[in-house]
């Protein structure tokens, strides 16, 4: 061994002291450790030994004690400093407070939402499938019960496939008849997402047969609530819409990934199903090792192979799948959740510009002590230390701030968002928002605290001292003020011109024509129970009754029936075909298509646009007759008059009425071609009553009262103003808008005091010299102009590029804005000229004091 | 025994390390190295100071201005940029508070009949 390797390995060890405690021991450390192994050397092996361990175990105690001892300091230091100048502490304080605090609790919404995992077992080999029929323009579709069971049977990139489809019941024991959502889940469905029941058992193979005993698993809730958690539930018999269930499970509510109540068996029959009756949501379990592509290529083989074999109804449908997370977290959703937190991040980060002025500023004052330390020997690395310890501080304590603030807005934001959200219950401070909250304060703390402290480090020693104390900035810092304001500038730019963006989409979409009138409208819904409303006419005979009872009431102006009422996010559609000549020629139409009752248009304020609308005299069996909506009338015949001719859905439907263009799905999605069918000829198991009133009466109740008269088994569920859908159908465009404006408002306000306070602070740099130009007959008008001028080339420099940024950016933005372009000219130019204007106004009161500087006493500073 | 000197109490008793230091440097200045070799010669090689908390003793020591570093003038066989380390008036201050309190200490044991040597 070299002698000189021992001396390396000490040097290398002593490493692990800081650099302060080093530089003043090091040699001697060093020196010591040379002469004790020397010695130990003399003594022998064993000795060396020793010295080696005494060596590792001396550093490994001591060296951090030594940097703990220079952070305490460090920190005692800062905590002295910040004392010596509240007013600087506070401000930076509440900044951040509020910057982290916002900027916490809306990742925790976006951790909750997004970054969770899924609550099964592996929930990354979870996988969704649908059909889907390019031809038809259908991406995703429901799977038909007898193609489920040959993907089953087929494929083999699938440990295991199961399926549900999503009903309702009503159920009559243990108290009220409730309506409550029931999945018709096969008995693969509960191994398949890795749960087992809190208590009993999953279904049975048996069960899940047609023809099969009946029973029924229980959530959680449900069996809390309307059974008071009885343990001797179990074994025993519900019913649910007339039959009796026995009950073998219970199992926790979010185990399933859909919210429900109830469990039953979906026993597929064969025999009673056919290929095009779209209607099971089916999710698989991938094998180890198969990529989601490879399970799609042999779904598409599947795929085409059915439709040979079963041309009529399988052909031109495919496969389509996504991960369980993409279909249940979709997207859109993501997106709209990471551009909430970048705009609450831009904010923290001008936030910190603001703060990195003001600590430049305060280290202007500390010039002189930092010199005169730098001059007594202290290391730059020190200084340097020492600025960061106290701007990390600041920040962490604007963090703990900023937590309290986050742990005060989750429950807000979890029961303000539950509706808007998937995942939204799951909002919490957790580990991972804590680690954030951290980060997040330690970045910040760097962020603002690492430009002054190496600009302060970096001054010469003597200038400072000659100096004399003075507040003059070196040309450095003057540079790096600058620079802060227009990259504050250009943040807010595209801030600001997503929030424009965002907020105006939200106002096209709230003025956007429904086709109907949402006032003083409440929508209803009641399912009835096949078992004792076993055909059309039953059913139509217990509407009818209730239609009549209704519109008797006092204050009810009309009252309508649907099998699906705008905005309640109930879609279906089906293809169809025209007979005779149509635009179509020999093509298909994929049409929504709603039963309604004949009042149903004149209760929704739908206009009659040609010919009649349905009468009772539209008897079931007596020729179909339908409705067609304004737009698929001129799809179908553009320049014909549609009454009297044929539509085929496979059995054929009579035009016979014209109406109004309706937004069924939302605001803002255009009119979809509609096509209504008669309720005197055709019902849906679950249907919705429309009511418009008159005037304000209790209308749930009188609702309640009606059905409850009619057959006291029946549950009407659903009970919701149409003005609430509306509310909640933009409740997403509305947060995000509402959101990053105010983000926006908080960002131009602090871009608006950056502005101010590097002009203030350019004024009182450069008084002497505004002293001289008055003094030598300069105009105040044209010292002000100096002061504007030098605002107008910030705030141009930094508009610029966040314009540019905010050009770039825009299609991020893009699948979030309705009806308009996120790279829209107008806006984006209104949005330069605003922060423009701003910046001057911010710039005006620096630029009034400097005409008004006395110029004896300016020339006197000193 | 309290001393009448609050900046002397402050810092009594001393860690062991310290007080072996300035008991060390009583009878003449010496370096790092010497520090430690008398320590453990005085103590029968009871005491072994690591260098690690020799120089953190002195750096507390040197900051709480009980002892003073000086560089000798270099000499014959300068091998060695070596410090060496004298007390300061104040640092035989404390050395001596701190002796009195242990007399103090030691005689309360006897009292008691915990010192060893007593019977």
């Amino acid at each position: 061994m070299s002698p000189q390797v021992p001396d390396l390995i000490v040097r290398a060890v002593l490493r692990l002291y800081p650099a302060a405690f080093r530089e003043r021991f090091g040699d001697d450390l060093a020196s010591v450790y040379r002469l004790a192994r020397a010695d130990a050397a003399i003594a022998g092996r064993r000795s060396v030994a020793q010295f080696w361990l005494g060596v590792a175990g001396d550093a490994l105690v001591r060296a951090p004690g030594e940097h703990m001892r220079l952070t305490l300091n460090d920190l005692r230091h800062a905590a002295r400093a910040l004392r010596r100048s509240p007013v600087f502490a506070l401000v930076a304080i509440a900044t951040l407070t509020l910057g982290i605090g916002a900027t916490t609790a809306i990742f925790s919404v976006v951790n909750a939402v997004a970054f969770q995992d899924l609550p099964a077992h592996e929930p990354g080999r979870l996988v969704r499938l649908w059909e889907k029929n390019d031809k038809l323009n259908i991406p995703r579709f429901s799977a038909s019960v007898p193609n489920y069971v040959s993907w089953r049977e087929r494929v083999k990139a699938f440990d295991q496939l199961g399926a549900w489809r999503s009903t309702s019941a009503t159920i009559t024991t243990g108290g009220d008849p409730q309506r409550v959502s029931r999945l018709e889940i096969t008995s693969s469905v509960l191994p398949l997402l890795g749960v087992a029941p809190l208590s009993g058992r999953n279904l049975s193979a048996d069960e899940d047969r047609p023809g099969g005993p009946h029973a029924v698993l229980l959530a959680e809730t449900v069996w809390r609530n309307r059974f008071g958690a009885s343990p001797d539930l179990l074994g025993q018999s519900i019913v649910l819409d007339g039959v009796a269930y026995s009950v073998v499970g219970i199992v926790r509510d979010r185990d399933l990934l859909l919210p429900f109540h109830v469990l039953t068996p979906l026993a597929p029959d064969l025999s009673k199903e056919n290929r095009s009756n779209h209607m099971l949501t089916v999710i698989g379990r991938l094998r180890p090792g198969v990529t989601l592509a490879q399970a799609q290529r042999e779904m598409d083989g599947i795929a085409t192979q059915l439709g040979k074999e079963f041309p009529k109804d399988d052909a031109d449908w495919g496969v389509t799948m996504a991960t369980a997370y993409d279909w249940l977290v979709p997207e859109t959703i993501r997106r709209s959740l990471y551009i909430l937190l970048g705009a609450v991040m831009v904010v923290l980060l001008i936030a910190c510009t603001n703060i990195a002025n003001l600590t430049l500023a305060r280290a202007a004052l500390r010039r002189r002590e930092q010199a005169v330390r730098l001059a007594l020997g202290a290391s730059r690395a020190r200084v340097v230390q020492e600025v960061l310890t106290e701007s990390t501080l600041l920040a962490l304590i604007g963090g703990a701030g900023g937590l309290v603030m986050a742990y005060w807005l989750v429950p807000v934001f979890r029961t303000q968002l539950a509706l808007l959200l998937p995942r939204a219950d799951g909002i919490a401070i957790d580990g991972r928002v804590l680690v954030f909250a951290l980060a997040v304060s330690v970045i910040t703390g760097l962020l603002f605290g690492a430009i002054p402290a190496v600009l302060n480090s970096r001054r010469d020693v003597v200038d400072a001292l000659k100096d004399g104390g003075r507040n003059s900035g070196g040309r450095q810092e003057g540079f790096a003020r600058r620079a802060l304001v227009v990259g504050q500038l250009a943040l807010a730019t595209v801030l600001v011109a997503g929030a424009a963006l965002l907020v105006q989409s939200f106002m096209r979409l709230q003025r956007v024509d429904l086709g109907f009138r949402t006032d003083r409208l409440t929508v209803a819904s009641i399912g009835l129970p096949q078992t004792r409303y076993p055909d059309h006419a039953a059913g139509w005979q217990f509407y009818t009754r209730a239609i009549d009872q209704l519109r008797g009431t006092a204050g009810i102006a009309a009252v309508g029936l649907s099998s699906g009422p705008p905005l309640a996010g109930n879609g279906t559609a089906m293809p169809v075909r025209t007979e005779g000549r149509s635009a179509l020629g020999d093509k298909q139409l994929q049409a929504d298509w709603r039963m309604v009752s004949p009042d149903y248009f004149a209760a929704m304020g739908i206009p009659l646009l040609r010919g009649r609308t349905f009468t009772s005299a539209d008897r079931r069996g007596g020729g179909d007759v339908i409705v067609l909506s304004a737009g698929m009338a001129h799809r179908l015949w553009p320049d014909e008059d549609p009454i009297g001719r044929v539509i085929l859905t496979g059995s054929p439907f009579r035009v016979i009425g014209v109406v109004g263009d309706v937004r069924n799905a939302s605001q803002a999605v255009d009119p979809r071609p509609t096509m209504y069918l008669s309720a005197t000829q055709y019902l849906w198991p679950t249907m919705t009553l429309v009511v418009r009133t008159a005037t304000d009466i209790p209308v749930a109740e009188q609702l309640r009262k009606t059905v409850g008269g009619l057959d006291p088994q029946l549950a009407v569920y659903n009970i919701r103003p149409m003005d609430g859908l509306l509310q909640t159908s933009t409740a997403q465009p509305r947060l995000t808008a509402w959101l990053v404006g105010s983000f926006a408002v908080l960002a131009l306000l602090l871009a608006g005091l950056g502005v101010y306070g590097v002009l203030a602070y350019l004024v009182t740099q450069r008084t002497r010299e505004i002293g001289v130009r008055l003094a030598l007959g300069a105009r105040p008008s044209s010292v002000l102009r100096l002061v504007v001028a030098h605002s107008l080339r910030l705030s141009v420099a930094g508009v610029a590029i966040g314009t540019i940024a905010a050009v770039m950016l825009g299609p991020a933005l893009e699948s979030q804005l309705f009806a308009v372009k996120a790279r829209d000219a107008v806006t984006l130019s209104s949005v330069a000229i605003a922060l423009i204007a701003i910046a001057t106004l911010a710039s005006y009161l620096p630029a009034r004091r400097a005409t008004r500087l006395n110029p004896l006493a300016a020339l006197r500073v000193e | 025994m309290a001393s009448r000197d609050p900046d002397v109490d402050a810092l009594l008793p001393l860690p062991p390390a310290v007080l072996h230091i300035l008991i060390a440097l009583g009878d003449g200045d010496k370096h790092g190295y010497a520090v430690m070799t008398e320590v453990a010669a005085r103590t029968g090689g009871k005491v072994r100071m690591s260098p690690g908390t020799l120089y953190g003793s002195i750096r507390k020591m040197l900051d709480g201005g009980l002892i003073e570093e000086f560089s000798p003038r270099p000499r014959e066989q300068a091998d060695e940029r070596r410090r060496y380390y004298r007390l300061t008036k104040f640092g035989r201050t404390v050395a001596a508070a701190e002796i009195a309190r242990l007399t103090a200490l030691l005689h309360h044991a006897r009292l008691n009949g915990l010192a060893p040597g007593q019977g």
